[in-house]
């Protein structure tokens, strides 16, 4: 600063130096050479006022630098910084945008909290009015319910057939008043004891019948109702009398579910009675009507032998076949009748099939000449079987004599016994008229006759067969057929091994 | 030779005629009795070849018949004529020691009765000639 202070004084003094030399000339060349070197001393002074402020300027510069240097580290801290912060502002951005996203659910579930709350103000209404509905329907219901429940009891009570329900393993839940009646038993006895326990069961003869064998069980094993069959069963009171009873069970269920059981039973003491006058009844009916008919029958074969005009002769001859046609009709309705009281045990035993076949053979010969047919017989001579045979014997001459019936002149009749397997098999076969295929499912029907057979051709009564499936069912075995409608028919007679 | 004596017991009034004639005709004498006590009193007065027995009947039936046989009649044949036709009733009656022949009258014909008869008349020699 001094440097620059003395050059203002050079230049005041080389000012006041011109001013002199305008005055005096003297002064004016020393001004002149002054002013020169002012002028000098002021380039100079210039120059090195330059070099200075260059200097300051390089200082400055070189400040500036360091300065910038500085300035640029701290924008590049700034930058990190600002990186950062910029970060944490997306960050926060973020943050807001879901927190907004969250305000606005918020709001969203409160709006729906509020339509809740309405909807339950709503319901809690509702409710109270339905509870106070209900509460009336319930004591309507109730009283409803009771009336049920009274009638419910007033029919339980008053039927006139045992009843008793069990659970599915045979425990007594109920009993009515006619099962109180009938065993005497009191129904809080009963309760919760099993049934074959209250009720022993016996066939006719006494024996006691198994667990097993015990409608109650088979019910409740097969899921399906189960009723007496023909042979009669007898309950065992309290007192231990029997009475002949008629039962029938069927399972309850809840859906699926096997709860247990419902039995209802029935004291058939007055059936049996009936049945027993009907039976003797029958047999004095047909002692009656069969030992006449017979005198008939052998009147008019004796007279057919006599030396009679040809007239004559056909006469007789059509009174004695159709007398001998009602002997086998009165026989086959007393065996029905015998078959459906169910009062019939077959007599097991072992049976000559040979020996049988060719008594029948021989019984409807006659029938076969007249309608000019031949019959085939094979048998084994050593085949036996254990059966019936009386009973074998009528089903075996009803399947020959339809045989003969419905098979037309020239035609083939068959029959062929074998053994299958532990069964014995016996096939009746003929070239006859055949059943319509329509109709082949009714040929276990009583009074069922064919429709392609013209009654001119045979009399018949549709009973045969009726019977004919109802020994079976007797003496155990089974019957089928084959037939074609002007092919012939063939019957297949099943019969099972009694063991010994 | 000695006229072959038959006795038939039937209660039926018009069968046993009709029984009575078919056997006339072969020569044989016939006696017919209604009930079974008629027929052991006809066994006794006539001491029948061969006695054509029915089962049931009035007064005493042919179960009765046949056991009062037994001891009476031990060795007089019998057939028996019914119109029973369950095996327990044939059994029964073939345990009978006088029991030669059991016949289902609705099975027979009245020829059948007589070759069953004349089998137990004429036991050993051919049928005698009508």
């Amino acid at each position: 600063m001094s440097k620059k202070r003395r050059t203002s004084a050079f230049h005041g003094r080389a000012l006041r130096l011109k001013a002199l030399a305008k005055g005096k000339d003297k002064y004016a060349a020393t001004a002149k050479k002054l002013s020169r070197k002012a002028k000098q001393i002021v380039v100079t002074a210039r120059k090195n006022e330059a070099e200075v402020v260059l200097k300051e300027k390089e200082s400055i510069r070189r400040k500036l630098v360091v300065t910038a240097e500085k300035l640029h580290l701290k924008a590049r801290q700034l930058a990190v910084l600002a990186k950062g912060k910029e970060s944490v502002r997306r960050k926060l951005v973020v943050t807001a945008k879901e927190k907004e996203s969250i305000r606005r659910k918020l709001v969203v579930t409160a709006k729906e909290k509020e339509d809740v709350r309405r909807k339950l103000v709503v319901t809690a209404k509702k409710l109270k009015m339905s509870h106070a509905t209900l509460g009336k329907k319930v004591l309507e219901r109730t009283k409803d319910l009771e009336l049920l429940r009274a009638k419910d009891e007033a029919i339980l009570a008053s039927i006139g057939d045992g009843l008793v329900a069990t659970d599915k393993n045979k425990r007594i839940l109920l009993v009515n008043k006619a099962f109180e009646r009938l065993l005497g038993w009191k129904g809080g006895e009963a309760q919760g004891k099993y049934l074959s326990e209250v009720i022993p069961m016996v066939d006719s003869n006494g024996n006691a019948i198994a667990e097993s064998e015990r409608l109650l069980t088979m019910a409740i094993q097969k899921r399906s109702t189960a009723t007496t069959t023909i042979t009669t069963m007898y309950y065992k009171r309290k007192d231990g009398t029997y009475f002949p009873v008629a039962i029938t069970v069927a399972p309850i269920f809840t859906g699926n579910k096997l709860m247990g059981a419902v039995e209802v039973f029935r004291d058939i003491t007055k059936e049996k009675e009936i049945e027993k006058a009907k039976s003797e009844f029958m047999t004095i009916a047909s002692h009656q009507l069969r030992t006449p008919l017979t005198a008939i029958r052998w009147a008019l074969s004796s007279l057919k032998r006599e030396n009679l005009p040809e007239e004559q002769r056909t006469l007789v001859q059509t009174a004695h076949e159709t007398s001998t046609h009602m002997a086998v009709t009165i026989r086959r309705m007393l065996m029905i009748s015998r078959l459906e009281e169910g009062g019939t045990d077959p007599d097991i035993a072992e049976v000559d099939l040979p020996k049988v076949l060719e008594k029948i053979a021989r019984l409807h010969d006659t029938h076969r000449q007249r309608n000019g047919l031949e019959l085939v017989i094979r048998c084994p001579q050593h085949l036996r079987v254990r059966t019936d045979e009386q009973l074998l014997i009528e089903i075996l001459d009803n399947f020959l004599s339809n045989a003969y019936k419905y098979t037309p002149k020239g035609g083939k009749v068959s029959v062929e016994a074998m053994k299958e397997g532990e069964k014995i098999r016996i096939d009746v076969a003929d070239t006859g008229y055949g059943i319509p295929l329509a109709e082949q499912k009714r040929i276990p029907e009583k009074f069922f006759r064919a429709s392609n057979i013209a009654s001119p051709v045979e009399a018949g009564t549709g009973i045969g067969l009726y019977m004919v499936y109802n020994i079976v069912r007797l003496i155990g075995g089974t019957i089928s057929f084959v037939s074609e409608e002007n092919k012939g028919t063939t019957f297949t007679l099943l019969l099972p091994s009694h063991p010994l | 030779m000695q006229t072959k004596r038959v006795l038939i017991v039937e209660d039926e009034a018009s069968l046993a005629s009709v029984m009575g004639k078919v056997l006339s005709k072969n020569n044989v004498s016939v006696t017919i009795a209604h009930n079974g006590k008629e027929a052991l009193a006809a066994m006794e007065k006539e001491a029948p070849d061969v006695v054509l027995l029915d089962i049931l009947m009035p007064v005493l039936d042919g179960h009765g018949v046949m056991k009062a046989m037994k001891e009476k009649h031990p060795d007089c044949p019998v057939i028996v004529v019914s119109n029973l036709n369950d095996q327990r009733t044939r059994d029964k009656c073939k345990k009978e020691k006088n029991v030669k022949a059991y016949f289902v009258k609705s099975d027979m014909d009245d020829d059948d009765l007589w070759t069953a008869t004349q089998k137990f008349l004429f036991p050993l020699s051919s049928p005698q000639p009508q």
